[in-house]
């Protein structure tokens, strides 16, 4: 039938050595090493210059085939192997957009000749696959602030053999002026701080962490008492940093502090008086005790959990987020906020929710994580990930995520969980049943639509067929033996409480971006597991210990530290609760459109007649103080930055002024004939919760003058004091 | 009940595309369903009614909706089948269902029948061969005669067969080695000769119509490309054109040996004068890599392909463009003319093998998966079905190599006629010899192999 003819050169498989470089194991790393595979160069998505790898290298078929077998004879050349357009690329001898990468005379350029003069063939068989990497050290410390470090990189394969990869690893810095990395994996010190320093090879990421100590002879630890293991903690991480916490904050600081952190509200005057009067010595924790059963403290973190949660009602029935949804599902949190239910089992019971978004509230996760009229799995497996475990998983939707352990795999197993979420239309128009349709289709793999079942993040098999998936996606997310739930939500409510997250941001969880104190961050992550995610008992953990209690005042050692925790950090009061301080102090009144008279702006949420789809605060004064939009999950949409609107609205804005004359306090004190100095205290523990200092209150006096039935200067002084740095901020 | 009716039609798409695909009884209720609400008789957004068939054909503000027998190229198609979910229809929905657009699809293939009754909208088309006038050609069939000697480098892999042609008055056959050509003779499969070809890899070898001249385009990859002619009886260089920065990827020879085009990675087609080696025009038209270009053996025509899947028919002589064939999505790997200059094929990596009429660039008759790879248990994902090498011999008769390691022989009508596995190693080229009898294959291995016609 056929014959072959002329010269058929058979080199028969023996040719190939037996060590010659294997593509996936000795070829592949050295595109990683060599940058080839990065997103700005061939590992674009388009590729560059016509020529495309998979981003740092998740599709080694796909890599294979493009060398190799895209266009026979150029990039590789079999016949004249050194004159392979990739080695000639690579060393710089032809054009190339990303310059000389190594010289001929390197292992690099050994090694890919070696494979292409080896027939450039492909892997026979399963090729042992990097299961793990350690960088050590894992801790390095540079005293005196000067010195280097060498690190070594070890990839564990999965054949159970070890190897030294330093070589063929990335390093980066998270903070070049603290410690740099050189390409070789050795650290030096650049200046004081603490930071950590990373490896990244195949598809994993590691850290080191650098602490740069200057010498410091006078330096010696105060000894502070410490309230409970987080002060503890805290304390080991500043005595190693060198650092002194600062005083504990006054009684006035501190009223003021846990009223608003707590419930969301400033404290009234006669609370102020009360809670000055007692003579106690135990009376900071009598109060935190008495706030956190307040009503307030229902209010305020139903309010945190309805922004994270999306909840916002429209108009336009066919989004399934009806203003009567969105008032079931706030009712049903407010609810399990209130009798303390478990986090976890306030995160399970809304993500097996099934039925209608009408009447039964924690359905609604699937109908306020989507604000759409259909569902799409990837989007919501995204954002369920960022607000449950503080991942953002998206990232390996496209490629494997280059600064975290999270592969396709990882990603492909998880959106499966969300490919049968369905609602259907109810017995009228707002209504719909949330189901999960088991028959749904899994999720396919980018690379090659291989259907992936659904998988837990990190897990290594999928659920059990049959029953709804969901129920295990519940039992595995909200375990306390779920770090990725247990840090998360920790992480998320000391941020709250102390102004700053351990990780930041607070949805960005990653092996690249570790937190500040790594220690700390598992002690209040066990601590929540352990205590059956009670929130009012993790709260009150971190509210009474000493580290919350800390003045904002720097000492000698902590005035650039804004990391370690070290003095209490000023916050600007977020959108809500300003507007409900503004009224407060003021005695003021102020409604919602779509809501009762009297409702607070921690009880609001956004409400429309429309669409839900599009960023809603429901307020002017929300949009300008930066509440968020709720159409994200992203931790970003709540603002805390200051910006001129804010200047400006306090200043001329209708809200302070208008609020003043709404309250009449100044009225009602002229009337009563109060004396100045009452009234001028009055309003600075309205405003500040606190006395005015002597030298104030003689200068305000001052102000008054003689007329004591003149307004104006009592007006100006109540405006300056909800004009001040000191009102608008949590301290 | 009608799912039951449509499920069939899609799984043996084959069988049924005799089954006849109607307005009235298949399309209308899809657009019913789906369309009418804004493209309908009350409300026609973008000014299109899809509620009869007579708007239908009109359109709507942005041309024809639908083309007959070009589904790819119907705004309607496209619509409805884009990946993006912005620019989908219907807007804010989950597309069609698959087994609709597969009808839909049908529909417009087959013609746009209104009825059962009524007749395809799309013209037949006579896709048969006659052969083009004998040409006369001074003296017998040009074979090498006095070739210098030339020994190539002993290597320890041959060049993969990146190039080949096959002469088309004389029993020879030219292949690409590493910094040479082998011409063989086809009867004897002996090796006739070496030329060597220093500029580095030939990348494309060709013969002109008279068999007296081998045109061999190549260079080194990102340093320098070039076009050599040689005479085919002395093996002596008669010329060298063009001094590109990088290896020529495309090539040929015009029939009257006037002109030589050349193209690669600069994306712009050059045609110079052999005579003076001048540049005398550049086609600017393609969007990425040129890959294949081609002279029509009449000598009017000139088809170029690029990378990103675009053709393009150009005025051989004045260098205008003619026509834009648009049908590939992904790299067109090659190129060929039949000899009566009437049919075009293309090949790509997208699978479609296309016979095109040149006369208006309608693709007569469409391969969407002309070599189809075998998928092995448990494999998931796309695997590679590019055409690789299409070569169309004296009778009309194509010969093609694809990524399924098949050899192919396709009648001029499009029908297969034999295929002929090359398992070992990818086949990269393919040439029919002048005589119709033998068919050759070059494989990235750098093996040639040979069958006859005739078994």
């Amino acid at each position: 039938m056929f014959r072959s003819l002329f010269v058929t050169f058979l080199f028969a498989a023996s040719v190939i050595a037996e060590e010659a470089p294997s593509f996936r194991r000795d070829v592949m790393p050295i595109l990683f090493r060599s940058g080839c595979n990065q997103g700005t160069c061939h590992g674009s998505a388009r590729g560059k210059d016509g020529f495309m790898l998979s981003l740092f290298g998740y599709d080694a078929k796909g890599d294979y085939y493009r060398i190799t077998q895209e266009m026979v004879g150029r990039r590789v050349n079999l016949a004249a192997p050194e004159q392979s357009l990739m080695l000639l690329k690579a060393t710089g001898k032809v054009p190339h957009t990303g310059g000389e990468l190594f010289k001929p005379d390197t292992k690099y350029y050994k090694t890919l000749l070696a494979w292409i003069e080896a027939g450039a063939p492909d892997d026979a068989g399963a090729v042992p696959q990097p299961v793990e990497i350690t960088l050590s050290p894992d801790r390095i410390a540079f005293e005196g602030g000067k010195g280097t470090q060498k690190t070594t990189v070890t990839a564990r394969y999965s054949d159970g053999s070890k190897r030294d990869v330093t070589d063929l690893a990335l390093f980066a810095t998270n903070n070049p002026a603290t410690a740099k990395i050189d390409k070789n994996g050795i650290v030096s010190a650049s200046g004081r701080g603490d930071t950590h320093v990373f490896a990244r090879f195949n598809r994993f990421t590691i850290g080191s962490e650098v602490i740069v100590l200057p010498q410091d002879k006078n330096y010696a630890w105060t000894n502070p008492s410490a309230n409970n293991y987080i002060d503890e903690i805290v304390h080991d991480r500043l005595q190693k940093l060198r650092l002194l916490p600062s005083d504990v904050c006054d009684d006035e600081t501190f009223i003021r502090r846990l009223y608003i952190d707590l419930t969301g509200s400033l404290p009234t005057t006669k609370e102020y008086r009360e809670f000055m009067a007692d003579a106690s010595k135990d009376k900071r924790t009598a109060l935190i005790d008495q706030l956190l059963q307040s009503d307030g403290f229902t209010d305020l973190w139903t309010d945190l959990w309805a922004e994270m949660l999306r909840v916002k009602g429209g108009g336009y029935a066919p989004s399934a987020t009806d203003v009567k949804a969105a008032d079931v599902y706030y009712e049903w949190i407010r609810e399990q906020i209130a009798k303390n239910r478990p986090l976890n089992e306030f995160v399970a019971d809304q993500i097996t929710g099934t039925g209608s978004n009408l009447t039964n509230g924690p359905a609604n996760l699937y109908t306020m994580l989507v604000h759409d009229v259909k569902v799409t799995p990837k989007n919501l497996a995204a954002d369920f990930s960022q607000l449950f475990t503080g991942v953002r998983i998206q990232c390996a939707e496209c490629h494997n995520h280059p600064f975290d352990r999270w592969t396709q795999d990882d990603y492909y197993g998880w959106v499966s969980f969300f490919t049968g979420i369905q609602r259907k239309l109810g017995v009228e128009p707002r209504e719909f049943y949330v189901f999960n349709d088991l028959s749904a289709a899994p999720a396919k793999h980018l690379v090659d639509e291989r259907p992936m079942q659904p998988t837990v993040l990190g897990g290594e098999s999928s659920v059990p067929k049959g029953k709804d998936p969901r129920q295990a996606l519940a039992a595995w997310l909200t375990s306390p033996k779920n770090e990725l739930f247990t840090r998360n939500l920790a992480n998320r409510m000391w941020a709250h409480l102390m102004g700053r997250g351990l990780v930041e941001p607070l949805d960005d969880m990653r092996v690249s971006n570790p937190p500040t104190n790594g220690p700390l961050l598992d002690a209040l992550a066990k601590h929540l597991g352990d205590s059956g995610f009670n929130l009012r008992g993790f709260i009150r953990d971190i509210t009474t210990s000493r580290t919350y209690q800390l003045s904002a005042k720097p000492n000698k050692t902590n005035a650039d530290d804004t990391r370690q925790f070290s003095r209490s950090q000023l916050r600007r009061l977020r959108a809500d609760v300003l507007l409900d301080a503004i009224v407060e102090a003021t005695d003021g009144q102020r409604g919602f459109t779509y809501f009762p008279k009297g409702t607070k702006a921690i009880q609001h949420y956004p409400r429309s007649p429309g669409d839900t789809t599009r960023p809603m605060t429901g307020d002017p004064f929300f949009e300008t103080f930066g509440r968020a939009g709720r159409a994200s999950v992203c931790v970003c949409d709540t603002k805390f930055e200051p910006t001129l609107s804010q200047t400006l609205h306090m200043v001329a804005g209708d809200t302070v002024q208008s609020q003043i004359g709404a309250g009449q306090v100044i009225e009602k004190h002229l009337k009563a004939v109060t004396p100045p100095e009452t009234i001028i205290e009055d309003l600075y523990l309205r405003a500040l919760s606190r006395k005015p200092k002597p030298d104030e209150l003689k200068s305000l006096l001052e102000l008054v003058g003689s007329d004591t039935k003149d307004r104006k200067p009592y007006q100006d002084i109540f405006w300056s004091l909800l004009n001040s740095t000191e009102f608008i901020f949590n301290h | 009940m009608r799912s039951l009716l449509l499920f069939p039609l899609l799984l043996t798409s084959a069988a049924a595309a005799d089954a006849v695909v109607t307005y009235d009884e298949h399309i209308k209720p899809i657009f019913r369903e789906h369309c009418l609400k804004c493209h309908g008789e009350d409300e026609q957004k973008a000014d299109l009614n899809l509620a009869n068939f007579t708007s239908v054909l009109k359109g709507g503000s942005g041309d024809k909706a639908v083309i007959a027998g070009r589904a790819s190229q119907s705004l309607l198609f496209q619509a409805i089948t884009a990946e993006d979910d912005s620019e989908r229809m219907p807007p804010k929905k989950a597309p069609l269902p698959a087994p609709q657009i597969e009808l839909i699809r049908q529909w417009i293939q087959g013609g746009l029948r209104e009825s059962s009754a009524s007749k395809s909208l799309v013209a037949e088309r006579d896709t048969s061969f006659k052969p083009a006038a004998t040409l006369n050609f001074d003296g017998p069939p040009p074979m090498p005669e006095s070739l210098p000697t030339f020994t190539p480098p002993k290597l320890k892999r041959p060049l993969p067969i990146i190039a080949m042609a096959a002469s088309p008055r004389a029993p020879l056959i030219a292949v690409a080695g590493h910094e040479h050509v082998r011409l063989v003779d086809a009867n004897t499969q002996k090796e006739l000769g070496v030329l060597a070809f220093p500029e580095g890899q030939p990348n494309v070898i060709r013969f002109s119509l008279d068999g007296r001249v081998l045109m061999v385009a190549g260079g080194k990859p990102v340093q320098s490309g070039s076009v050599v002619l040689f005479d085919i009886k002395t093996g002596k260089r008669l010329t060298t054109i063009g001094d590109e920065t990088d290896a020529a990827l495309a090539a040929d020879l015009s029939p009257d040996q006037q002109l030589v085009a050349l193209g690669g990675s600069g994306k712009v087609v050059k045609i110079y004068n052999t005579a003076d080696g001048k540049l005398r025009h550049k086609l600017t038209k393609h969007t990425d890599w040129i890959t294949a270009l081609t002279f029509s053996p009449d000598g009017k025509k000139l088809a170029s392909s690029d990378r990103a899947g675009g053709i393009h028919l150009w005025d051989a002589t004045g260098g205008g463009i003619l026509l834009s064939l648009a049908e590939h999505k992904a790299a067109v790997r090659a190129l060929s003319w039949r000899s009566d200059s009437r049919m075009l094929a293309s090949g790509g990596e997208d699978g479609l093998l296309i016979w095109w009429d040149a006369k208006d660039g309608w693709p007569a008759i469409t391969n969407t998966n002309a070599h189809p790879p075998v998928r092995p248990t448990g494999y998931y994902g796309k695997l590679p079905n590019g055409v690789l090498s299409a070569a169309f011999g004296p009778n009309g008769e194509l010969l093609t190599a694809g990524r399924d390691k098949q050899v192919r022989l396709w009648a001029a009508n499009g029908s297969v006629l034999k295929s002929f596995a090359n398992e070992t190693s990818l086949p990269l080229q393919t040439s029919i010899t002048f005589d119709g009898k033998g068919l050759f294959a070059g494989d990235a291995a750098g093996a040639v192999r040979y069958w006859t016609a005739a078994n």
